[in-house]
């Protein structure tokens, strides 16, 4: 096996789930919540997407602003229904993060009800063609989806740099409770952080689709890989998720070349749990209590 | 406050006698009865509530020899039940009442276990049957897995897995090496303890969720190995074909009944292990470190880390006895219990029940099991089911079914302190939070009392009155202009007016005394009054004045 093509491989998987991750990341560290539930939102965006390919036109960016916007819906859904109720009550860590469950089985269970067993698959968004670049050959969904991911983190993080929300937001990582008392709404706030995190992960539902199908319960492994990209990271740290979606990538990528296929996911905890053992919160993640709540 | 009569006129009682002089009687106003207005004054204006705070404890009879001849659990002298002795303070009787019934309802619950399948409809009796064992085995598991999650406040996710991964390798131990059955709990244990071992090495560094999410992926990882590896068998769906205590050769309602009753000793065994370790020397080690007061606990000499990863591994041991007890009581592990939703249903069970309350475990698990596998024809209903009232319980109450009593009391003093902070009238009396600063209560009475007077001599105050007044400031007058002089002259030394004499013949000055010995009083204006009766009246005026504008 060529080593260059499980590396672009790697890469390729790494921006889709980085993405997640980083979604995860800013949730938790603005937020306090650790929303379990973007396995429903990447479904949800799927689906969204699947139906508007399906019943309106299939533009490829006609079904990526679909997903988007579709993962930007079951963003402030899982806000109204999760965080508004519940972040002022006690235990909210706790009980956010079984409630963002809950709302997963739901969601999957619903999604079985509605849309049955079946995979669906969402048309190429990316045309079919390849680039040739040093003697790498790499293919237009490939390109695409690390273009993509590329794009929209980087217009993430200029949003929050530069906006008024961005500010918001940011104050809200750095000390919820300064922020709520010079006027910053915590529940206003939730709603554009679940926003613009569920848009991240409606993209990501968008490009993976290229590779897999959307299925009830196929939320669960962007959703795991995710979280767990996000805790190698440090949970709040972007820059953190980035790192570690490239090293796991690597460690992914490694693995496949050396000691085969089936050992990917043990290699790719017993590296986390090195990384954790090392350093508790993340590569990037601050040594002391990130985060009072 | 216009009660009084204009034309009534006062006849003073003296003028009988031909002492009274110049006053024999004077224009007056009819003073309303003073009971009525204390009653106005002190009835509440806002309507209220009788909330009771009664506990309705039931009362057994009792005889005072017998008071101290309690069961106990030999050969300890702990009470069996803690019962109090009591006398009835009417009748003098001898009493007694049982504070903690949790025991008996423990009790009455597992007796009603035992003879649950005598009373279950014949139709249903295979599904209930099955349905029973497996509640019995994932009410075990739910308990140690509360012994992790509350009691040593370790979120792990990975409870299944130890279980899963015991049932895994006993099962497979078992086909290829024909190990019998009574050895495979043992080597279950030997597993979780290994298992267990393994996962508490982060648990040691990591704190709270990263810990839960590291052993979400975990349970993947343990998803992914044994349904990938050739040894444990992808095809079938999980690893079957271990040794039994069931023979096959017994009647299949046989082989369901003891299903039964031994996966109810297994949740036996595993509530003695709860109440063992909860109840005793390392529960309440942990229950003085809870969540963000670990270092309050260790300056005061607790070792909370090593409790905690003490009853992490005595916990994983149990865990890997029961995956060990599964495999010998169906033959075999199906991959499922590796999976996501079992987690979920899992979380859903401890979530509905009430996290760290063994018998919100086991509630819990009754009505997660009998939504999942009792109501088969629901098909997916049954899971979105589980799913919502997971939700609903974490949105509405703060401990799940356990905790609702707890939560509705501490909402109902928050409401009954609105209540009382609601019908508080303010205005010369002490506001709430004062009072509770004020050590002398007296004082909150008199202000209280204080005002209720004012308002009342208010209503005296007239033209009448004040004529009255002015034409004989001193002797007998109308019982109005007596209850406001009363009042006038009681008055404290501080700031009291009193009639300065200028001269050795007048004139007189107002003036207010400090009320502070040594320090003298104050002139209060330049004005002369030329008789002292034109400075009695002056001072009357000014204290109506005052008393008007109080």
């Amino acid at each position: 096996m060529d080593i260059f093509f499980v590396l672009t491989n790697a890469i390729t998987v790494a921006c889709i789930y980085g993405l997640i991750a980083i979604a995860v990341s800013i949730t938790w560290s603005s937020l306090g919540l650790i929303n379990l539930a973007y396995g429903f939102v990447f479904t949800f965006a799927g689906y969204g997407a699947w139906l508007v390919a399906q019943h309106i036109n299939d533009h490829p960016a006609l079904i990526a602003a679909a997903g988007i916007a579709m993962g930007a819906a079951a963003g402030v859904l899982v806000c109204l229904v999760v965080f508004i109720p519940l972040h002022d009550k006690p235990n909210f860590t706790t009980r956010g993060m079984i409630a963002t469950l809950a709302i997963s089985l739901i969601g999957s269970q619903s999604f079985l009800m509605f849309f049955g067993p079946r995979p669906k698959s969402l048309p190429e968004l990316f045309g079919f063609w390849t680039l040739d670049l040093f003697g790498v050959r790499l293919t237009s969904d490939k390109i695409g989806i690390v273009v993509c991911s590329a794009l929209m983190l980087f217009l993430v993080v200029r949003w929050m740099r530069g906006s008024r929300r961005g500010l918001e937001i940011r104050a809200m990582m750095m000390n919820p409770h300064a922020a709520s008392i010079v006027g910053i709404g915590i529940r206003s706030t939730g709603i554009y952080v679940m926003a613009v995190t569920g848009a991240m992960g409606g993209l990501a539902s968008v490009l993976l689709s290229q590779t897999y199908y959307i299925a009830p319960f196929n939320g669960l492994t962007p959703l795991i890989k995710g979280v767990s990209i996000a805790l190698c990271g440090g949970l709040g740290s972007v820059q953190g998720a980035v790192i570690a979606a490239i090293l796991l990538g690597l460690v992914e990528a490694l693995t496949n070349e050396f000691l085969g296929g089936q050992y990917v996911l043990m290699t790719q905890f017993l590296f986390i749990i090195a990384v954790l053992v090392v350093r508790p919160r993340g590569i990037s993640g601050l040594l002391d209590k990130a985060r009072e709540q | 406050m216009t009660t009084q009569k204009s034309d009534y006129t006062w006849i003073n009682p003296l003028a009988a006698w031909g002492t009274a002089t110049g006053n024999q009687s004077a224009p007056s106003v009819e003073v309303p009865d003073i009971r009525e207005n204390w009653d106005k004054a002190t009835g509440y204006k806002v309507p209220t509530y009788k909330v009771g705070r009664l506990k309705h404890y039931i009362i057994w009879p009792n005889h005072g020899e017998k008071l101290w001849t309690r069961w106990r659990w030999w050969p300890t002298r702990r009470n069996m039940l803690h019962v109090t002795g009591i006398y009835n303070r009417k009748t003098a009787i001898a009493e007694k009442k049982i504070l903690d019934r949790r025991p008996v309802y423990w009790l009455l619950c597992m007796a009603f276990l035992a003879i649950a399948p005598l009373l279950f409809p014949s139709n249903m009796q295979n599904t209930l049957l099955t349905a029973g064992t497996i509640f019995g085995i994932f009410a075990a598991i739910n308990v140690c897995w509360t012994l992790i999650i509350g009691t040593a406040s370790i979120f792990s996710l990975a409870s299944y897995a130890v279980v899963g991964t015991a049932g895994f390798l006993t099962s497979w131990l078992s086909i290829t090496y024909g190990v019998p059955w009574y050895v495979l709990p043992v080597i279950g244990s030997v597993v979780g303890l290994v298992f267990g071992l393994a996962i508490a090495l982060p648990a040691l560094r990591l704190d709270g969720f990263y810990y839960a999410l590291l052993t979400l992926g975990l349970n993947e990882l343990c998803r992914v190995f044994f349904t990938t590896s050739r040894e444990f068998g992808s095809a079938s769906g999980g690893l079957y074909g271990a040794d039994s205590f069931i023979s096959e050769a017994w009647d299949p309602m046989v082989q369901s009944h003891v299903g039964y009753y031994t996966s109810l000793l297994l949740l036996l065994a595993a509530l003695s292990l709860f109440r063992l370790i909860n109840g005793k020397r390392l529960g309440r080690i942990l229950r003085m470190a809870p969540e963000k007061r670990e270092a309050f606990a260790a300056a005061c000499g607790v070792d909370y880390k090593r409790a905690r990863i003490v009853i992490f591994l005595i916990t994983s041991v149990a865990l890997g006895f029961i995956g060990g007890f599964y495999a010998a009581q169906y033959r075999g592990v199906a991959f499922s219990i590796f999976s996501f939703d079992t987690v979920l249903l899992g979380l859903a069970m401890l979530a509905i029940g009430g996290i760290g309350k063994a018998e919100g475990a086991v509630l819990g698990t009754l009505v997660v099991v009998f939504l999942d596998k009792v109501l088969l024809d629901w098909g997916p209903m049954r899971h979105f089911m589980i799913g919502a009232l997971m939700l609903a319980a974490v949105l509405f109450l703060n401990n799940g079914y356990f905790g609702i009593k707890r939560q509705f009391n501490a909402w109902r003093e928050k409401k009954r302190g609105e209540w009382r902070s609601a019908r508080t009238e303010k205005g010369g009396e002490a506001l709430p939070e004062e009072a509770t600063e004020i050590d002398d209560k007296d004082q909150l009475y008199f202000r209280r009392f204080d005002k209720i007077q004012r308002d009342y001599l208010k209503t005296l105050i007239t033209p009448e009155i004040i004529e009255e007044h002015r034409r004989q400031p001193l002797g007998q007058h109308s019982e109005a202009l007596e209850r406001v002089l009363l009042y006038f002259r009681r008055t404290k030394m501080e700031d009291k007016y009193a009639l300065h004499r200028a001269g050795p013949e007048g004139p007189y000055k107002i003036i207010a005394f400090s009320g502070q010995r040594g320090v003298s009083p104050r002139l209060v204006d330049d004005r002369e009054y030329a008789t002292v009766d034109e400075g009695y009246h002056a001072v009357f005026m000014r204290r109506v004045h005052d008393l008007m504008e109080s």
